[in-house]
């Protein structure tokens, strides 16, 4: 497929309430040409009211959106979303039912007004791009959700649009249906080049997608960083705990150089490391990454705990373990151990995150 | 959107509040010299007017747990047994749908009559007759037409209730029976819905009012209300205060029903629910059900049915004739006659105009009911027609000639009263609230979604309603529009009160002629018009089965 002649988007000051909510609250982000960005967010952060107002099925009721040097919305303007030159996947997949899937997907190029030989190349490329070359006479009730979802897909590209939005799309699926289309959504969008708006609430997904991840709360932007760096250095709390921890404990500061700090929780020291300006004698609070914990002893960032269940996960095992500081979840060993055994658990320092309380 | 608000104010909104706040402030109408008083429902309550009321009211009663408990039998025998008659139900019962309550009562009328049908037959049916032209002959036509209402809404929820609560009964150790309350409490909600609606539909009734209890000498409200409007001098102020009084008396058994459940929530439906297995009967049982089920459909349908079509052949009925002869000189006067065949042609033409205008307004107030978001159009918009849906025809008819009739109105330069754009007005505002509410569910099935998918790829809002919302409802549209036509060609209350001089819908002509004593004049006409209905409905199908695009035609099919 060709790359598209893709544009930045700019939201600046955005700001939308449903009666007393605040569903975006002078929200901000820029998403460069071409550049695959994930926004993650629990329910009610804002996240579909954002990309629906990129769409402009919703109306912000302040602040401007941007697509390149065109102003899209603000200052009384409306672009109405036909004139946007976007596509949208759904969540719903949002296929017309009285539609067979070729029809679906050709519905996308009427605006491009291109001729029917070209259109009907284009949509069995699309479709066969998708993997469903010969399903497209089938009407979306004949087809599987994963393959209504595929559909859905091929629609959104065959425009080839400046911008794809992707709201929720993987998650009505199955989790192995869900791993296989995230892929196809991966390389097809980076295959035309158009920017990308992905959004979701499921951590793994958007870091296995973006080239950077908006974090967001309550319609404001936590942090926008790249994935490594949204795991390492979160902002905040919530960033962190949001993107992934298997347990977490309150304690005291009582070494901090800037960077790495020690926590005294009840009797033990952890080591962590904290980019917000802790102090000794601070109260605090210790974030372990599932990454962060094995069952091992070391000399030191070590704790004693007894095994409360263990999961077998392919590559190992994956315990919970309840030490006096409290449950830690997802400790990772490759032997399994029996349930009631006392083991040592080391915590790695590097995937350990302290933050005021 | 300005267009269809602009509509619905001067179609529902103004007609039906004009003329009921006139019960309150005659004056304001020039209809009294109070600003403000309660006097008018004064002889609401007295003399003739709460006799007929009171009679009304009893009926309705009556009506509504006899037509009930018949559907629940029907429903329970043609969805959970294998009873060999059920097949014959599911058509006739959308034929009783159809049919208007004072084409059921003329059928009975013209078989048990002096000197009707059976009797020219020979047959002694005094004593029948004597029952017919009563409460019990009155109350059983309004059940006969209360019982597809009741059996729709028993039947849906019937449907949803799958067999897996029958079945945690018995493995819990209950009985048989225990398993039969188990499923009645799951029904209640359905139960007193169908009680409510048959309530409603009973007490609005000007049918069956102005058939058989007008020939019963058993006064009820409506016939009341329209003798009201046609003494002189005209009280309006009474009329609105009977009107208020009846849309009370349906909104109290609404409230009745809601009250009754209140805190039941019994969310039966789910993705999970298993279809029910059937009973197989025995011999005796699938008798006696047999007997059950043909029995209520001869009652219903069968004696109209007869009693039209002898009439309509027998060439002397309504005379004092001694010898009859059976053929076919009515319809052939009534195809010959242009004064006999007019009424057909005119209420054709009406028909078309009322169902696609009324069509078209009830999908644009569907998708304001259906809208995910609350707005205050929606809230106005939903208590205007669930008021217009509890409105008698009659009442909707008089509202039209006190408020067309009003000097301000005639002096803003609107003299439409008396007119056909005035009938067809009058028809679309009284079809208006059920097709609307027809399409609710059909329009809360479409996901914004979908329309948002046809926007965003490039559809502007107009592209987005044609090549989205309209195909997926194309069948509940056509439906909606075949109802409204058939409902509107053999209307009678609106027609009645409404027709422009001169152009007698058919259920006027029919009534003319039968006034004239052309009994077989009369029931030709009515023969031919229903016949015309449904091979309108059929043609309708044949194109839309043939013609309408495979994607269109899959869609909407449960309806």
């Amino acid at each position: 497929m060709k790359h598209v002649q893709a544009h930045s988007v700019e939201i600046s000051g955005a700001q939308k309430n449903y009666g007393q909510l605040a569903a975006l609250d002078d929200f901000n982000l820029r998403i460069e040409p071409g550049q695959f960005t994930v926004l993650l967010g629990p329910s009610g952060s804002g996240k579909s009211t954002l990309i629906r107002s990129i769409a402009g099925i919703e109306r912000l009721d302040s602040g401007t959106i941007t697509f390149g040097d065109r102003l899209i919305a603000g200052a009384g303007l409306h672009v109405p979303p036909e004139k946007r030159d976007l596509a949208m996947v759904f969540q719903d997949y949002a296929l017309w039912p009285h539609m067979s899937a070729f029809e679906n997907v050709e519905y996308a190029l009427r605006r491009r007004k291109i001729n029917s030989d070209k259109v009907k190349h284009r949509v069995e490329e699309a479709l066969e791009r998708v993997g469903l070359a010969g399903k497209g006479k089938n009407y979306p009730f004949q087809l599987s959700g994963g393959e209504q979802q595929r559909v859905a897909l091929a629609r959104a590209v065959v425009g080839r649009p400046s911008l794809l939005l992707f709201d929720e799309p993987l998650s009505n699926l199955d989790a192995d249906l869900r791993e296989r289309l995230r892929v196809e959504i991966a390389t097809l969008t980076r295959e035309i080049g158009s920017t990308a708006l992905y959004i979701t609430h499921d951590q793994s997904e958007a870091f296995a997608l973006a080239d950077q991840i908006g974090v967001l709360k309550s319609g404001k932007l936590q942090q926008l960083d790249t994935p490594e760096k949204i795991y390492r250095k979160p902002a905040n709390r919530f960033v962190a705990a949001f993107t992934g921890i298997s347990g977490s404990f309150n304690g005291k500061v009582t070494f901090a150089d800037g960077k790495n700090v020690t926590v005294q929780v009840a009797n033990v020291q952890i080591e962590c490391k904290s980019s917000t300006g802790l102090k000794v004698g601070d109260d605090a609070e210790v974030l372990l990454r599932p990454s962060a914990t094995s069952i091992e002893a070391k000399k030191h960032n070590t704790l004693i705990g007894t095994v409360l269940d263990v999961a077998y996960r392919g590559r190992g095992y994956e315990h919970v373990i309840t030490c006096e500081l409290g449950v830690i979840s997802g400790v990772f060993a490759t032997e399994p151990s029996t349930r009631g055994d006392k083991v040592d658990i080391y915590v790695d320092p590097h995937n350990c995150l302290a933050f005021a309380i | 959107m300005a267009v269809f608000w602009t509509l619905i104010t001067f179609i529902l909104i103004i007609p039906i509040t004009l003329f009921l706040s006139v019960a309150f402030s005659p004056r304001l109408f020039d209809q009294g010299k109070q600003w403000f008083t309660l006097s008018s429902f004064k002889p609401v309550f007295s003399g003739s007017y709460g006799i007929a009321l009171l009679h009304s009211f009893i009926l309705g009663v009556v009506t509504a747990v006899g037509a009930t408990a018949i559907s629940l039998s029907m429903a329970w025998l043609v969805l959970r047994t294998d009873a060999i008659a059920r097949k014959i139900w599911n058509g006739a019962i959308f034929a009783l749908f159809l049919a208007p309550s004072y084409l059921i009562a003329l059928g009975w009328q013209r078989l048990f009559e002096q000197r009707g049908v059976l009797e020219i037959m020979g047959l002694h049916v005094t004593p029948i007759r004597n029952l017919l032209y009563g409460p019990v002959g009155i109350c059983m036509v309004l059940m006969v037409k209360g019982i597809p209402f009741a059996y729709l809404v028993i039947a849906n929820a019937m449907r949803g209730l799958g067999e897996e609560f029958e079945q945690a009964v018995r493995v819990h150790g209950g009985s048989r029976i225990e398993a039969f309350k188990v499923m009645a409490t799951l029904l209640l909600p359905s139960i007193f819905s169908a009680l409510a609606i048959v309530f409603a539909e009973a007490i609005s009734d000007f049918g069956v009012a102005s058939t058989l209890s007008n020939v019963a000498h058993f006064s009820v409200a409506t016939y009341q209300l329209y003798q009201g409007i046609n003494s002189i001098p005209v009280q309006f102020p009474v009329s609105a205060a009977t009107s208020l009084t009846l849309l009370a008396l349906v909104i109290l058994a609404i409230l009745a029903q809601n009250r009754a459940l209140r805190g039941r929530s019994f969310r039966t439906l789910g993705g999970r629910t298993r279809p029910a297995t059937r009973l197989k009967l025995s011999a005796a049982g699938q008798l006696l059900s047999g007997g059950w089920i043909i029995g209520i459909l001869v009652m219903a349908l069968g004696v109209p049915i007869f009693g039209a079509i002898s009439a309509s052949m027998l060439q002397g009925l309504g005379s004092l004739l001694s010898h009859y002869s059976i053929n076919f000189s009515n319809y052939t006067r009534v195809l010959g006659s242009r004064f006999l065949r007019a009424p057909l042609i005119y209420s054709t033409e009406m028909s078309l105009i009322t169902a696609t205008l009324a069509v078209a307004l009830a999908a644009v107030a569907s998708k304001v009911l259906t809208s995910a978001k609350p707005s205050r159009s929606k809230r106005f918009m939903d208590f205007f027609l669930l008021a217009a849906v509890a409105l008698p025809g009659i009442v909707f008819a008089i509202g039209y000639i006190f408020t067309y009739n009003l000097k301000f109105i005639n002096e803003l330069g609107l003299h439409i009263y008396g007119t056909s754009f005035l009938l067809a007005l009058a028809y679309t505002a009284n079809a208006l609230p059920s097709t609307s509410r027809s399409l609710v569910g059909n329009m809360s099935q479409i996901q914004d979604s979908m329309m948002d998918a046809s926007r965003v790829h490039g559809s502007g809002p107009a592209r987005a309603w044609l090549d989205v919302t309209m195909p997926i409802i194309a069948r509940p549209l056509l439906i909606a529009w075949l109802l409204t036509f058939s409902g509107t060609l053999l209307e009678l209350p609106v027609s009645e009160l409404l027709y422009p001089p001169g152009s007698p819908p058919v259920a006027v002509g029919i009534e003319l002629s039968l006034a004239g004593f052309d009994f077989g004049g009369g029931t030709a006409i009515e023969v031919l018009s229903i016949l015309w209905a449904l091979f309108v409905v059929g043609i309708a199908f044949f194109i839309f089965n043939r013609f309408a695009p495979v994607g269109w035609k899959r869609l909407g099919n449960q309806q």
